[in-house]
């Protein structure tokens, strides 16, 4: 088991220091000069080579990526360019909104997901099996975006129940959770389709085996057996896409906190390739990778927490 | 304390069990004998009330009294673990892998008889003890990938005793394991059943396996029972041409299972290919006219036994002008 | 015992793709009005005989604008995906046929795709070069590289294994020419199912990106922005926020659904080959 575990984290360290070097090496060395993508073409020769200096970019690049690599690891990304504060600092003012609608979306999406996919497992060929599988196919199609927008056209322009968008801060919580519950609705929709599918095909496997039978056999009912045998059995294809999908919900975060004007780290990622803040958009970039790379370490430690048939393994 | 009379299953393509008619009391053992697609698990499984959807089950099917032919999936619940238990071929997998075999024993006793987790554990340790398990209180905090085929099985069965059923059902309990295992669990089965005073109805093609546990034989072929009788008089005397074919396929020397009935040519046809006579018809050999196109009815061969053949009939009639 | 008979994913799937590649083409040669002639007198028409589904806020005509933008994203899906495709699989196909550590090689490179969902490379690589479509086209193709490389090694390694492989290796021919005549052709089928999947997520991240304003940049039309001009305009002309979506929505649909069909007839099993 720990050899199992030592593996991945060697392989998660080493995927995590390659991301790096890509964030890193497409920020810095491919588009050329970044004082002109900074100032703009109508800059000044004098004034592009002042912020090459400030910005240490007359050092040569490995030196100026350990500087930088050896600053994240301390938590310090920089200063950020447009804002003249540290990097640091306005991820952790942004950080705890993102984090909120990011676990929330997560939470409803997989309670959503469960739900409607062992729901239709055991309703296997008929119509409320067709029924929610119609709507799975449709809510992958939809783009969240766009289910944000009809979201705010019905809810919050026709019906006036919930507010279109912005963030009133955290001092008045209800009205805090109530601008969530729209972003939330739209992030989770779109996230428990794919992951629907999943549960179902899962559950409908290992419905299929033997120990079901014996599980019927001792007197239990369906429900039972479903959740109670069946769902634990199906857990490892459903964390697997849960952690392909965290990918997802953090794209997914970044686009809906910009249809809903969310002052999450998202918006911040926009604000920062508006006003060309390279520093700032290498550090979000950089922070949003290593979630999900982290997500999909987790996913492979979790297979061990879910199987015991793996502990004993090699792996 | 279980009847079955007259129990048919039909599917789409035609009846696959014509008939049946059996009864096991307390502490009576009952084999069931037949070919892959002779019928014997979808019996098995219409004893549990766990038909597969889609087919059509008709006849009586008393249960302590209580009759179970057309009753809910509500009603048929409440009866299985605590009045009919069952396991199964495959040890390997008809465990939840994901469980510590004691819990997986324990959470009837929980569920259905209200033990706490601390009576339920010791219960279960018990069982384990009665069922022969090796080591128990050490088993029960294993995963079946840890345990043996025939440790498996054995935790099976202690799952199936944990309501102390009435009838134990095992459907070829013993194909899936070598044969010291398999004699060892047949005996285990043997002796739960005499100190349990507990029905047993043994499923399997095997025999040998059948003979040194049962008392009653039945025979089954394509859905219908063909011959039935005390166990050792139907392997002493068969009197239906199949019974003859399977004993004459059985390795000589004596007990040893896991063997294919390779002497009666061919397999059992799918349902919608059985004749409509006798089911036997087309791979007997000594058929006379009416076998493919009448069901032939039960002639007596000894006190309490009988087979179902044109051909006895016809000796007998034989016999009495 | 599985019959072969199309299913009605895979028709309405088909259906679908036609009818939004068939509108692509037809913008090439034909729309109702020019595109991007404004008519600030008649903006915000009502849907008319003129102007089937009205016209936006500075009067340009929308069922013209969604033609064009239909286009634009079939020429962006198709680009991308095509060379995600061709290099994902030539990376697939050799990484199967030379083995041992050029393949480990090629395959933890690909792993290392799967750190950058496509949205966040694009965002990357748009804030380094600016924004366009190009960049948007260069983002999926390379997040699809990986992708391919996956699904290509993993069909060509069972291929590998089969016979006529074997024979053709016993006859003495080569790596490359087996691949290219016997590897490749029977690999097709997850490739051909994969690209069409990976037709439907790359419609879906352009319209996210160019809603971002990341892509399309104007005039050329897109849905993406078309959606996001129209969000600011949601109280006074709800229905401009409505066809874009309901485009998106249909090619997605198509393309996906036409995946699931083709992956269903071709291999029911694939599912659980990519998950082990």
């Amino acid at each position: 088991m720990s050899y199992f575990i030592a593996r991945r984290l060697a392989g998660f360290l080493l995927t995590l220091w390659a991301v790096s070097v890509v964030v890193f090496a497409v920020m810095n060395v491919l588009p050329g000069d970044p004082a002109l993508t900074i100032l703009g073409i109508d800059s000044t020769e004098e004034a592009r080579a002042a912020l090459r200096a400030r910005l240490g970019l007359d050092q040569p690049v490995v030196l100026r990526y350990l500087d930088w690599v050896a600053g994240a690891l301390r938590g310090d990304f920089g200063t950020s360019f447009s804002f003249g504060v540290p990097v640091s600092g306005l991820i952790g003012e942004r950080l705890p909104l993102t984090f909120s609608l990011a676990l929330s979306g997560m939470v409803v999406t997989v309670i959503l997901a469960l739900v409607l996919g062992i729901t239709a497992a055991a309703r296997h060929g008929r119509p409320g099996d067709w029924g929610i599988m119609l709507l799975s196919q449709m809510g992958i199609a939809i783009p969240a975006f766009w289910l944000s927008m009809l979201l705010v056209l019905l809810f919050a322009v026709r019906l006036r129940w919930l507010p279109p968008g912005g963030f009133p801060g955290w001092g008045d919580p209800i009205a805090a959770l109530r601008s969530l519950v729209l972003p939330t609705a739209a992030l989770a929709l779109v996230q428990s389709a794919v992951l629907a599918r999943v549960t179902r095909s899962a559950a409908l496997e290992v419905m299929r085996l033997d120990f079901v039978r014996t599980a019927r056999a001792s007197g239990f009912g369906s429900r039972h057996v479903l959740w109670r045998h069946v769902l634990p059995n199906a857990l490892v294809p459903i964390v697997t896409i849960v952690g392909l999908q965290f990918a997802g919900l953090v794209t997914g975060t970044i686009v809906i906190e910009n249809v809903f004007y969310l002052p999450g780290l998202g918006r911040l990622l926009f604000q920062s390739i508006a006003n060309r803040d390279l520093i700032t958009v290498q550090a979000l970039v950089m922070l949003f990778a290593t979630l999900v790379v982290t997500a999909n370490f987790l996913v492979d430690i979790a297979y061990v927490i879910i199987d015991p048939r793996l502990r004993g393994a090699r792996g | 304390m279980i009847e079955v009379e007259g129990l048919s299953i039909t599917s789409a393509a035609g009846p696959i069990l014509r008939d049946v008619r059996l009864h096991v009391a307390a502490g009576e053992r009952l084999g069931v004998v037949g070919e892959s697609g002779s019928g014997k698990t979808l019996l098995a499984m219409s004893l549990m009330g766990m038909v597969p959807d889609g087919l059509h089950v008709t006849g009586s099917i008393r249960i302590d009294g209580a009759e179970m032919g057309g009753a809910d999936e509500a009603a048929w619940r409440r009866l299985r673990a605590r009045r009919v238990a069952m396991i199964f071929q495959e040890p390997m997998s008809a465990l939840n892998p994901l469980r510590r075999v004691g819990d997986t024993v324990a959470e009837p006793l929980i569920r259905h008889l209200g033990l706490s987790p601390r009576a339920a554990r010791d219960k279960a340790l018990a069982l384990f003890e009665e069922t022969g398990i090796l080591g128990p209180e050490r088993r029960l905090s294993q995963y079946p990938h840890q345990l043996s085929g025939g440790q498996r099985q054995r935790v099976l069965i202690a799952l199936a005793l944990a309501c102390d059923p009435e009838l134990l059902i095992a459907d070829e309990p013993t194909t899936a394991l070598d044969a010291n295992v398999a004699l060892r669990i047949t005996r285990l089965l043997v002796r739960l059943a005499r100190e349990r005073r507990m029905g047993l109805l043994f499923i399997s093609h095997d025999l040998a396996a059948v003979s040194r546990t049962t008392e009653r034989l039945m025979v089954m072929y394509g859905g219908d029972v063909v011959e039935t009788g005390a166990t050792a008089e139907v392997l002493r005397a068969p009197a239906h041409p199949y019974t003859v074919g399977l004993l004459a396929a059985r390795p000589s020397l004596a007990a040893h299972g896991k063997r294919r009935l390779p002497t009666i040519p061919g397999s059992v046809p799918p349902p919608q290919e059985l004749p409509r006579g006798c089911r036997f018809s087309g791979r007997c050999g000594q058929e006379i006219a009416r076998c493919a196109d009448e069901r032939p009815q039960p002639v007596a061969t000894a006190p309490g036994s009988w087979a179902a053949c044109h051909l006895l009939r016809a000796r007998a009639k034989g016999a009495g002008a | 015992m599985r019959e072969r008979r199309l299913s009605p994913n895979l028709i309405i799937g088909a259906v679908l793709v036609a009818l939004v590649c068939g509108v692509a083409l037809l913008s090439v040669v034909w729309t109702p009005h020019p595109y991007a002639v404004i008519d600030v007198g008649g903006k915000f028409a009502p849907a008319s005989a003129e102007h089937w589904l009205g016209t936006d806020q500075l009067g340009r005509d929308l069922v013209s604008q969604l033609m064009v933008a239909a286009g634009n994203s079939m020429m962006v899906a198709l680009l991308a995906v095509g060379v995600g495709c061709v290099l994902g699989t030539a990376f697939g196909l050799l990484a199967a046929a030379r083995g041992g550590w050029t393949e480990e090689a090629i395959m933890r490179v690909s792993d290392l795709g799967f750190a950058f969902p496509a949205l966040l490379f694009a965002i990357m690589l748009a804030a380094a070069y600016g924004p366009s479509l190009s960049v948007v086209v260069v983002a999926i193709a390379f997040i699809n590289i990986p992708i391919f490389a996956r699904v290509s090694r993993a069909a060509a390694n069972q291929v590998w294994h089969r016979e006529y492989v074997y024979a053709a290796r016993a006859a003495g021919m080569g790596r490359f020419a087996i691949s290219r005549d016997h590897i490749l052709p029977n690999i097709a089928a997850p490739v051909i199912v994969q690209a069409t999947i990976e037709f439907a997520v790359s419609i879906l991240t352009e319209a996210a990106l160019s809603y971002l304003g990341l892509g399309a940049q104007p005039p050329a039309p897109s849905w993406g922005r078309m959606l996001s001009e129209a969000q600011t305009l949601m109280y006074l002309a709800p229905q401009l926020a409505i066809w874009p979506g309901l485009c998106i929505f249909t090619a997605v649909l198509g393309f996906g659904l036409l995946g699931d069909g083709l992956r269903d007839m071709t291999d029911p099993r694939l599912i659980r080959e990519r998950r082990a």
